[in-house]
Parts: structure tokens; sequence; C-alpha cells
């Protein structure tokens, strides 16, 4: 017995001197995105904890499944509580930034800006201020069924409106059930739709706030991508309800549909779906001029966080130069700067080197703090609006009244 | 308490003995129920409380990470009276009960009345047909709306076959059809516990008076018209409450199967609270909206159930 309570002691006077250790060894809670932490040999463990030989810090990693991620990152910061680190989808930045419960880092980002692509890099920053950090980046680009293209006729993979109007429509065929093209409907489709509408040359939402949907450009460009259901019937009617990319990869992968727009994250899913699927990914087609959506995950630091300084050289180490390296083994990119020069890409897997070579058109999606809502609520139904055959420029004009009523608030 | 009692008369006074007289005796029940209470404060009233004094401040995301949510008396309300998703919400939301209430109370009363008999097997029957309740409602859910897939559904599949419908229709996609589609998934899964409430009660019923019904010469509807209804109301107005209260909360169905979508077309005002809570993160809206939900649960449960008991005391 006596030894018992030596030991508790001994025990109890280590532990009270590790917690009286002065900040250089903080304990920092990190929240990522559940695909980054799916497995116990993920690569970010051994990534943390080659960070926490280096530093003396301590990490503590939680996975979040990616629906769930937004939701839960409210209602834990806006109660005073959550993680000291934070992976947020880049979409989210200005929400969370307008609200005060991220930590500004302009102060120590500024000396380092120019390591990062400067795309993913602005879709951190908010009122000219950064909140966060890319960890990772990646954009839309056109799969392409190689089989179907070529039963249709068709050489090579579009490159103009014009060819994918073309190829899609050849694709089709209603007695054979195939169709050109698979769509989302609703936030889904609308995540789609945003290219196009950059490609004619229109704004959503321009730096200077102007809105930018009720234009005659933004019109052509719904109506050229909807028109592709419902006048060619080019689309299977699952884009009416496709409310995941799950649903959206399905007849692609079941090879009913020879086109898909797509992040890299579908390479996994069709893999997996069908490995004989024979499929060739390109840059999105150009319109009046070439452009693709941003997308990817940021690091961001909560406002309220203890350990703010530990957890600055956190989001520095994994947004830094080793996130090349890290990323790679995700089969992601790197928002690097170092990571897009032209030997860089030509090491990367095949699939992955489309989405960096359209890298420069990449945009982000407006800064806004009522992205979330503009998102949903407008463009979802906008896009639903024009699958269901209402006049596009009825739509548009009303969907830009929306969107100036919702900034106006 | 200084002397030790000379005799057995006058018991020590104990820790406990305090609660025995007096004062101590008058708060003993109300210690007892103590604990309850305070769980009960801590996971009902207070989070009620709470959402309905929201329902008049301004809380956003950014309001509430100030700490400061100023009153805005009706301004929340006014709101949402103003957003036209609400009043098509409102009148899905009247469509949805009422059709899953009536069909979900008629069908589990058929379903129990044909399975209160003794026949061999029956017991299979009576377990096989509680499957969709026991089924997860994500799985049910997910289920059905791949049934539904306008292109590889089965219900197209067979519509077609049996020459219902000439073509595959999205059932989920069309404005006209998407709430009727999830209402049909919803009465699906809620009609095995009623009729599960339902048949019990049956089995309660005395042997006797079917039988002297029977012998009175009551036939099928007048039996139970007069005389099985009357004896199981109190379970069957449990069982009309329990669904009408489940069926306005019925938050998984609609937003699995559609979001509430499309264009608003199957959104009932819980997926709209949901909305303006967790996309527009206005806590504000979204327990206005909570707060009238609820004030209508309480008036129609309560008007509902004194209605029962002035019938009973007749």
């Amino acid at each position: 017995m006596r030894h018992f309570w030596k030991t508790s002691t001994i025990a109890a006077a280590l532990v009270a001197a590790l917690g009286a250790t002065p900040a250089f060894a903080d304990n920092i809670v990190l929240w990522v995105n559940g695909p980054l932490a799916s497995a116990p040999d993920a690569p970010i463990y051994a990534e943390l904890k080659a960070f926490e030989a280096e530093t003396g810090h301590t990490v503590e990693l939680q996975a979040v499944p990616h629906m769930e991620m937004e939701r839960n990152l409210f209602v834990a910061l806006s109660g005073g509580a959550g993680p000291d680190v934070m992976a947020l989808d880049i979409a989210w930045v200005a929400g969370l930034a307008d609200a005060g419960l991220l930590a500004d880092v302009t102060e120590q980002s500024d000396p380092i800006a120019d390591e990062y692509q400067p795309g993913p890099l602005s879709a951190g920053r908010f009122k000219q201020r950064q909140y966060a950090m890319p960890l990772y980046t990646n954009n839309v680009a056109l799969y392409v069924n190689n089989k179907m293209l070529a039963e249709a006729g068709i050489d090579a993979p579009p490159k103009t409106w014009d060819e994918f109007e073309a190829a899609a429509i050849a694709m089709t065929d209603k007695n054979a059930g195939t169709f050109g093209l698979t769509f989302g409907g609703s936030r889904v489709g609308a995540f789609q739709l945003y290219p196009f509408i950059w490609q004619s040359g229109a704004e959503i939402i321009a730096d200077d706030g102007a809105v930018g949907v009720g234009s005659p450009e933004a019109i052509e460009a719904v109506k050229f991508v909807s028109d592709l259901y419902t006048e060619h019937q080019a689309m299977p009617a699952s884009v009416l309800t496709a409310n995941s990319w799950d649903e959206v990869n399905a007849p692609f992968i079941q090879e009913r549909a020879g086109m898909l727009i797509s992040g890299d994250w579908a390479i996994g899913a069709l893999n997996n779906g069908n490995p004989d699927l024979d499929y060739s990914i390109v840059p999105l087609p150009e319109g009046a001029q070439a452009a693709t959506v941003i997308g990817g995950y940021n690091l961001a630091i909560n406002a309220n966080s203890d350990v703010s300084e530990a957890s600055w050289e956190l989001v520095e180490w994994l947004t830094g130069p080793r996130s090349i390296e890290l990323m790679a083994q995700y089969q992601r990119l790197s928002a690097q700067a170092a990571a897009a020069t032209d030997e860089a890409i030509a090491k990367l897997p095949e699939d992955l080197q489309p989405f960096m070579t359209q890298a420069s058109a990449g945009r982000a999606r407006p800064v806004v703090a009522q992205w979330s809502q503009i998102h949903s609520d407008v463009f979802g139904s906008v896009w639903d609006s024009a699958l269901r055959g209402q006049p596009i420029d009825e739509v548009m004009a009303q969907a830009a009244t929306q969107i100036e009523q919702i900034l106006g608030q | 308490m200084t002397a030790r009692a000379p005799t057995n008369q006058k018991l020590r006074r104990t820790w406990s003995s305090v609660f025995e007289t007096g004062a101590g005796a008058r708060i003993y029940p109300y210690l007892m129920v103590l604990p309850a209470v305070i769980i009960v404060v801590g996971v009902v009233v207070y989070p009620l409380v709470s959402g309905i004094t929201s329902a008049f401040h301004d809380v956003t995301l950014r309001t509430l990470n100030s700490g400061d949510m100023p009153f805005v008396g009706l301004r929340n309300f006014e709101r949402v009276f103003a957003d036209p998703s609400f009043g098509i919400a409102s009148f899905n939301t009247l469509v949805w009960v009422v059709l899953n209430v009536v069909a979900q109370l008629s069908l589990g009363l058929g379903l129990a009345l044909l399975l209160h008999r003794a026949m061999p097997g029956i017991g299979f029957f009576r377990s096989g047909i509680l499957v969709p309740w026991v089924v997860p409602s994500v799985v049910a859910v997910l289920t059905w709306r791949w049934m539904y897939d306008p292109s590889v559904g089965i219900v197209n599949e067979l519509l077609v076959r049996w020459g219902v419908i000439n073509d595959y229709h999205p059932w989920l996609g069309d404005t006209a059809t998407s709430l009727y589609a999830v209402t049909v998934e919803s009465i699906w899964k809620g009609t095995p516990f009623v009729m599960l409430l339902l048949l019990a009660a049956l089995q309660l019923v005395p042997r006797s008076i079917m039988e002297a019904a029977s012998m009175d010469g009551a036939s099928g509807w007048r039996k139970l018209w007069h005389v099985i209804l009357p004896q199981i109301r109190v379970s069957f107005a449990i069982a009309a409450v329990l669904t009408f209260i489940l069926t306005v909360n019925n938050f998984n169905a609609i937003w699995l199967m559609t979001e509430g979508g499309p264009l608003n077309s199957s959104e009932i005002l819980f997926t709209l609270a949901y909305k303006y809570g967790f996309q527009r993160y206005d806590l504000g809206m979204a327990s206005a909206v909570a707060t009238m939900l609820f004030v209508g649960l309480v008036i129609a449960t309560t008007l509902y159930l004194k209605l029962i008991q002035a019938k009973e005391g007749e």
C-alpha cells in the first residue's frame, strides 16, 4: 500500500510539472474532414508525429465527416468551444470569419504568402485579412468515357462549348438508354454550373460587390447547360433529384452517361464503382474564356484558442512545403506554389495532371459571409427552376434581386 | 443529543430522522423528486424556454459569438411571414399531417383487425409486418430513394409493367409528386406502430362482449363502429396523438429524400426551420418557426385529448 502511495505521489508531481511547463509544449486540438483520417494508418498521423517530435507540442486529432463539419463547427465555435485548429471547406471561411470565430493570421502569413498559389490563398482572405491557409486545392474538370465517345464517332474530348454540346447530343441514345452527360440537381448542380457562368464572361458577385447573374452572358450560360436536359434530353432524369456526388457519379459508373463534371474526389469513386471503366480526364471546355471552380480545404485557427501560437506553428507545418509530399499520398493537390510548376505537374499521377494544368483558370466562389445561403437558397433554386423549363431570364433576374437583398441585410 | 436516552422509547437522533418531523418532513418529498426535476429542467424546460426566447432575439452566427443578442420583438416572425417558402411549407405541413394521420390510423386499424384472430402462423405475420417500423429510418429512406429512382427504380419498373404509367416518372424530382412520394414512405414506416398499439388494445377487449354482439346479430361495420371502436377508444386516441406528433416532427423522411425540394415542393415547417438554422445560421428565424410549431402542437393535442375526455364523460 505504501508503495502505491509513493508511486502515485511521484506520478501526480510529474503530471503537475508537465502541466506547469511553459507554452512550448502545448496540446492542440485539430479537426479534419473525414477522408484525411479515414484509417489508423492515414498519412496525416505520421505527419503529426513528425510535428510533435520537432516542436514538442502534442496534437489531438479528430475526424469529422464533410457533410457534418460545417454544422458541427458552427455549433461548437459559437458556443465558445471547438478545436484549436480546424480544416474548413474554402466556401465556409467568410461566414465564420465574419462572425468573428476565426483568428486573424494576416501578420504571420504575409511573409510567406508567396509560397502559396494565389487562387487558393485568396479563398482564405475575407475583407483584406487572412483567416485561413490552403491545405489542399482542387477544381472540377471533365471526365469522358472513351468508349462511348468513340462509338458516337467523335475522335477527341470536347474543348469548346460547341464541341461539348455536340458530344453530349451524339452520345445520347434513347433506345439504348444512354445520355451525354450526368449532372447534379439543386445545390450540387449549382456547383457544377458556376464554371459555365464564369466561362461565359459573366460574374456571380464581382470584387466590387456588383451582382452579375442577371447579365445576358450569365443567362446564356445557364440556358446552355439546362438546354442539354430540357431540349436535347442529353442528361438522365436523375439530374432532377441527385443531391449527392454518389448519385451524380452513378450513371457515369454504369456507362449510362458519357461525361461527368467533377473534381479529383471522383477518381476513387469511379475506380471503385467500375474498375473496367475506360475514361479520360480533360480540362473543362472553354466558352468565351477558360474557367473552373476551385474547391478544397483550408486550415484556420479558432479565435478563442488558448494555444494560438502553437496552432499557427501547426498550420504553417501542414500547409507548408511538406504539404506537397503529404497531399501526394492522398492523391490530392497541395496549394503550394512549388506544386504548380511544370516539373512538379509532370511528377503527379496522370489522373491529377489535368486538374493542375487548368489550375490557373481556377476561380474561388465569392467570399461573402452569406455565401452558404446564396448557394443553397438562390442558386439551388435557379438550377431546379431552369431544369423544369422556367424562362431563364426571369429566373436569373429574380436571383439577382434575391442576392442583392441577402447581401444588403 | 447530549445524553443517550435511558429507554428505547426515544430513538437516537440519526441523520435521516431529521426528515421525520416538522420542516424536515415537509421538504422530504420534494427532496426525493429533486433529482428528477433537475434533469427535466435541464433537458426539457431549459431548451424549450431558451428556444422560445431566441425567437424574440436577433440570434445569428455573428451575434452569438459577440454574446450581444438584442431583443427584436416580433421581427423574426415578420421575416418568417414575409418569406414565400413559409406559406408553401405551412400548406405542405397540413397536407403531410392529414394524409399521414388518416392513412396510418385507418391502415393500422385494418391490419390490427386482420391480425387479431387465432390462426396458424399468425405470429409470423404479426412480426413480419413490424419490419418497416424496426428498420432504422435512414436505411428505410435511402432504400425508398433508390426505389423511386427515375432511371433504375423498381417503382417505375413495376408501374410500367402493370400498365399504370407509360413512361418512367421522376417521383421525387417532380414538384407535383415529391410530397406524395415521401408521404407513401412515411405511411409505410409509421403504420406498423399504430397497428401494434391497436392490436394490443383489441386483445384486451373481453371475448364475451364480441360474442354478445355477434349473437345480437351485429354485422361487420356495425360491430366495428358500435362495439369494437368504443372499447379501444383510449388506445386509438393515444395512437392518433402520437402519429400526429411524430408526423409533424418527421424530419428524416423529408430531409433525406428531397431536402424539402425540388423548389420547396416537399418543404414542411420542420425542414424550413432547419434550413433557417443550419443553412442561413439565423437561429432567430428558426426559433420563430419552431415556437409556432410547438404552440400549434400543444393546442391541437390538448383540444383532441379534451374532446376524448368529454366523450368519455358522456
